[in-house]
């Protein structure tokens, strides 16, 4: 399970002003749960990615979480661009203690980079980032996933198998899912999380959760 | 609050720890010196080229001898310190912001990437300090130190203190852009106050007072008085460079932990 209690998160802006992301956002999301996150671009979608993922800290509030997660996958962040997407595969094999071999093999499947693998990662589509962080992911095997936008960034055979890697082989996994896009939220999630100037509220009903993103 | 599982005990965290660091340093390895090239070997070359030249050059110009010593096992004695302390410092500043990307692993901390950045400069430092001390012995341009124990004690002195300094100077860099600013001339006048160029013997008694509160001066002491023996009379303070130390480390990791808040990660 992972609960957010009251979180809080302000940036400094120009002139020592405070700008406050998120104001006392709340929710829980229980294992095997799938939640969406709907916000438009500056809504703070993001940055309580970033908070859950302990990336950045709240200002106040906390996060409890009994689940393992997943660092946020999105189309920045968490790999060396100078590095070949092989050492990427190692150095992340390392930090998690999981063997490199196994590893690669599930990469190379599910991501079907081929030999771009040994090739550095600032030279991957926005497309080959979304497979190669996802597999990867799904290599480590966490309880639950923060995507950020990704799936979407993928094409409809990517789409497909992330769908059936979440779904039929890993049903009891969690996910929070940050998107834009009504049909992936549709496909994936049943409960959603609705941001909107800095506050939370979630919707156990994904029309009506749609439907207020839509009017945003 | 675990990752699967791991983490949980104090030892458990520690085995996590040091695999971390340990990845983090070959990352580092293959980051700054490519994959084909020298790698490791060109961390110790890295202070070897630095040293090597500077040294003959400083004895061509001051003759062999000064207030009665050999130049060379002086110099020698000096310099390998101050390109530690200018490499630590210099790679440190602005070094979290630097690897925000790194954050995004939960088991990475900031500490983490600290210490595999320590003990890259550290190792290729001590590595470059014997194989130059190799190099000079062999033409017989210094002595095996005649007070080991004293000499090995200044000299791990020192690499806290540049540690230590280390700390201090990455957690504030993040916070104020000045303290990056600052380096540059801070670490041209390190050479001149740090003991690098004097025994506190040389100096008049007052002056010689003040620049005994600095560790690293103190530090230099042990390490010459190590290097030279009874020749010389030096004043290094074991229990007062230790103290200092350990308070100034202490502040260092406050403020490395407080430099995160002030990181905006992309």
């Amino acid at each position: 399970m992972i609960r957010a209690i009251d979180v809080c998160k302000d940036y400094r802006t120009e002139g020592r002003r405070v700008h406050r992301v998120l104001s006392n956002v709340s929710f829980t999301v229980a294992r095997g749960e799938k939640m969406a996150v709907l916000g438009r671009n500056g809504a703070g979608k993001s940055t309580l990615m970033r908070l859950l993922g302990r990336v950045e800290l709240p200002t106040s509030g906390s996060i409890d979480q009994t689940m393992s997660l997943s660092w946020p996958l999105g189309l920045q962040g968490g790999f060396q661009g100078s590095l070949t997407g092989n050492d990427n595969l190692r150095f992340i094999a390392r930090i998690y203690n999981k063997p490199f071999d196994y590893i690669r093999a599930y990469v190379d499947d599910f991501a079907e980079l081929g030999k771009y693998l040994s090739e550095p990662v600032k030279t991957y589509s926005m497309g080959m980032r979304a497979r190669f962080a996802f597999a990867l992911s799904l290599a480590v095997d966490f309880d639950c996933y923060l995507i950020d936008e990704i799936i979407a960034a993928g094409d409809q055979r990517f789409q497909r198998r992330s769908h059936e890697e979440l779904f039929e082989k890993r049903g009891d996994r969690s996910m929070i899912l940050a998107s834009h896009v009504g049909e992936i939220v549709r496909a994936y999630c049943s409960r959603a999380l609705v941001l909107h100037r800095g506050r939370g509220k979630v919707f156990a009903d994904l029309d009506l959760a749609l439907d207020i993103y839509n009017s945003l | 609050m675990s990752e699967a599982g791991e983490g949980a005990t104090f030892w458990r965290g520690l085995a996590v720890q040091k695999r971390v660091v340990g990845a983090l340093t070959i990352r580092e390895i293959y980051t700054r010196f490519g994959r084909e090239n020298l790698g490791f070997a060109w961390i110790v070359a890295e202070p070897l080229v630095f040293a090597v030249p500077v040294l003959f050059m400083w004895q061509a110009i001051r003759g062999s001898h000064e207030h009665g010593i050999s130049v060379m096992p002086f110099l020698w004695s000096g310099y390998l310190p101050i390109l530690l302390f200018r490499h630590l410092g210099g790679r440190i500043l602005l070094f979290i912001r630097g690897n925000a990307g790194l954050l995004y692993h939960r088991r990475v901390s900031i500490l983490d990437i600290f210490l595999a950045r320590a003990v890259l400069e550290v190792g290729g430092n001590v590595t470059a300090l014997i194989a130059s001390f190799a190099l000079f012995y062999a033409i017989g341009a210094v002595d095996v130190p005649q007070d080991l124990p004293m000499f090995y004690v200044g000299y791990f002195f020192m690499i806290w203190w540049c540690v230590a300094a280390a700390l201090i100077i990455g957690g504030l860099s993040e916070r104020s852009d000045w303290v990056a600013q600052i380096w540059m001339p801070y670490s041209y006048m390190y050479l001149v106050f740090s003991g690098f160029f004097y025994l506190a013997d040389w100096l008049p008694p007052a002056l010689r007072n003040v620049a005994l509160y600095q560790p690293y001066t103190q530090a230099y002491e042990m390490i010459r008085g190590g290097v030279f023996g009874s020749v010389i009379k030096t004043y290094g303070d074991p229990a007062y460079t230790a103290f200092t130390l350990a308070v100034l480390t202490l502040i260092g990791l406050w403020l490395m932990r407080e430099g995160r808040k002030y990181v905006v990660i992309e």
